[in-house]
């Protein structure tokens, strides 16, 4: 046991603990400077930092927006999937197979995927709604340009990887690679619901939308709870799709506390000291969410799935 | 689940599963329809015949294969501590390891660049497969020590009786009874190291005989332009061995991906 013990947390820790070190350094420490120990001045130029802060914001927002998508489209389908609809394996198949590749390499397909003359622009041409200029650049329709800035939207334009709407490409990216997971979870603890519940509520006369939100809902609920905690400590530790995709870019749009570590400590003024504060702080925020993971793992009740809901 | 009555309902069902996997599809149709246009085959030739192509998989299925050894021997034999063993203080190891359960790569950045320098790791695989092995250890750890929690005491009791020592009471009663265990973690951290990115990107670097599958996408970007249709034949390239894995092994791919959250 110990080897392991040691091995893992011994070089996790000893990390921190670097980190740690260096992050009470001059924001701009490098390597090659003499160690000089100075204070939490990093801190304070964290907290200061609106960048900082547009990180965290943009990870709340992505973290609620694509959970809520996940847990939606993981439901529907693991429903759909256990009724007798034809081919349930190949559609099966199709959901998985995005979680099973590499986000960084199916990062350039989504960029693909959004490009301005790409296959989402491609479709809103056939359904009228964007137009095509003599240049060739890509605007909305003229109904939409009049009805748009009426409804806040006035900033969007069919070009995806623009500061209005580069978090959202992110956030696409992510569903399309998290469904999965969450499909299969949902499609197994749906597997424990009691026959006899779903057929007294159909003679009761419960409709199908009836049925998933009054009896499969409350069935998956500890599978919901689950997958908050995961899809949790995946945003926070979100780096390949926004750095692939956009570079946590237009002007940190779609700037992620994994981009920005990264971008401070590689970018054109790599700035050790400020890096290693940002990391300790993300490391405290994966930390709480590790904690919450853990105690919940311990706690899992044995409650019966198949407790009924009402109709 | 939803109640289907008759053949026109069925397919109407059917139907509404199939707009609902589009986005799914919709950039996996993408990649391959992009990755022939232009020169067509062409594009996976030119792939294909870039120098040091195979070694973007040679040096990924090498790291994936040590970092699976390491995170085997050391999970096993950690979780049979945590679980079966009297050892003063586990509890307290046991949620140091778990602190570490949740550690974003980026945060050990720094540390990782700066050890690598120092011990002569750097610019070899070793300074991928050690932080790799030891951030899946924790989660790794974590399944497992729950998995013998079920084993039951007495088995073991009865093996003491007969004269086994832990040593062969590890061989001989936990490594078997925890093979499907075996298959989870093979699984998990196969996925993890073939799909990490930032580790080997920060410390293998950009050069030649380095790199790693997930790189080489973006390589291709460098070194041709910006040349869309073949940066996407080597997305089409880089996926095929996944997607080929998953096919073929459906059950303990769903199994080991989900493993944690299923317990």
């Amino acid at each position: 046991m110990l080897p392991a013990v040691l091995f893992s947390t011994g070089l996790v820790y000893a990390c921190v603990g670097y980190v740690g070190y260096v992050s009470l350094m001059p924001p701009r420490w490098r390597p090659v400077y003499p160690p000089a120990v100075e204070g939490f001045d990093s801190y304070a130029q964290a907290l200061d930092d609106r960048l900082f802060w547009t990180s965290i914001w943009h990870t709340a927002l992505f973290f609620l927006v694509s959970y809520a998508l996940i847990v939606i489209l993981g439901i529907v389908l693991a429903a759909l999937m256990h009724s007798r609809i034809y081919l349930p394996t190949i559609f099966k198949v199709i959901i998985f197979v995005p979680s099973v590749i590499a986000p960084a390499i199916m990062a350039p397909v989504h960029r693909q995927v959004f490009a301005a003359d790409g296959p989402i622009n491609w479709f809103l041409e056939r359904l009228g709604l964007i137009a095509v200029e003599a240049n060739g650049t890509r605007v909305w329709a003229g109904w939409l340009q009049g009805l748009l800035p009426k409804i806040g939207l006035g900033d969007v334009t069919p070009n995806w990887i623009q500061p209005t709407t580069s978090l959202w490409v992110v956030v696409a990216a992510q569903v399309f690679s998290s469904v999965g997971i969450a499909f299969i979870l949902f499609f197994a603890s749906m597997g424990q619901i009691d026959r006899e519940t779903l057929e007294a509520a159909k003679i009761d006369g419960a409709g199908n939308i009836r049925v998933l939100w009054s009896i499969i809902v409350p069935a998956t609920r500890p599978t919901i709870a689950t997958l908050a905690i995961l899809h949790g400590i995946t945003s926070l530790k979100l780096f390949d799709y926004p750095y692939l995709i956009t570079s946590g870019g237009p002007a940190h749009s779609s700037e992620f506390l994994g981009t920005l570590i990264y971008n401070v400590l590689f970018g054109t003024s790599s700035r050790y000291g400020y890096a290693s504060a940002l990391s300790v702080m993300l490391f405290v925020l994966a930390l709480g969410t590790s904690v919450l993971m853990s105690l919940s793992t311990r706690e899992r009740r044995p409650r019966a799935p198949k407790a009924a809901g009402r109709v | 689940m939803f109640e289907i009555r008759g053949r026109l309902h069925r397919l109407g069902m059917t139907v509404i599963t199939a707009v609902l996997v589009i986005p799914f599809l919709l950039p996996m149709y993408t990649m391959a329809r992009g990755s022939l246009q232009g020169a067509g085959w062409a594009n996976y030739r030119a792939v294909i015949a870039l120098p040091g192509f195979v070694t973007y998989f040679r040096n990924s299925a090498m790291i994936a294969v040590a970092t699976i050894c390491i995170v085997y021997v050391l999970t096993m034999m950690a979780s049979y501590g945590f679980s079966k063993l009297r050892i003063r203080h586990k509890e307290i190891y046991f949620w140091a390891l778990m602190g570490a359960l949740t550690m974003p790569e980026v945060v050990l950045l720094i540390p990782l660049v700066s050890m690598a320098a120092k011990t002569g790791a750097a610019g070899t695989v070793w300074a991928v497969i050690i932080p790799l092995a030891a951030l899946q250890i924790p989660f790794t750890v974590l399944l497992t020590r729950n998995y013998i929690d079920g084993i039951p005491d007495s088995i073991l009791e009865a093996a003491r009786i007969d004269g086994a020592g832990t040593i062969r009471q590890f061989w001989s009663i936990i490594l078997p009874l925890t093979k499907p265990m075996a298959v989870a973690i093979i699984v998990l951290v196969l996925i993890n190291c073939w799909n990490a990115y930032l580790l080997p990107l920060v410390l293998l670097g950009q050069e030649e005989g380095l790199m790693v599958v997930t790189q080489l996408p973006n390589s291709f970007k460098s070194m041709y332009n910006d040349d869309q249709t073949k940066i996407l034949a080597c997305a089409v390239l880089a996926a095929i061995p996944e997607v080929a894995a998953y096919v073929g092994l459906q059950k303990h791919f769903e199994r080991g991906m989900t493993a944690g959250a299923l317990k």
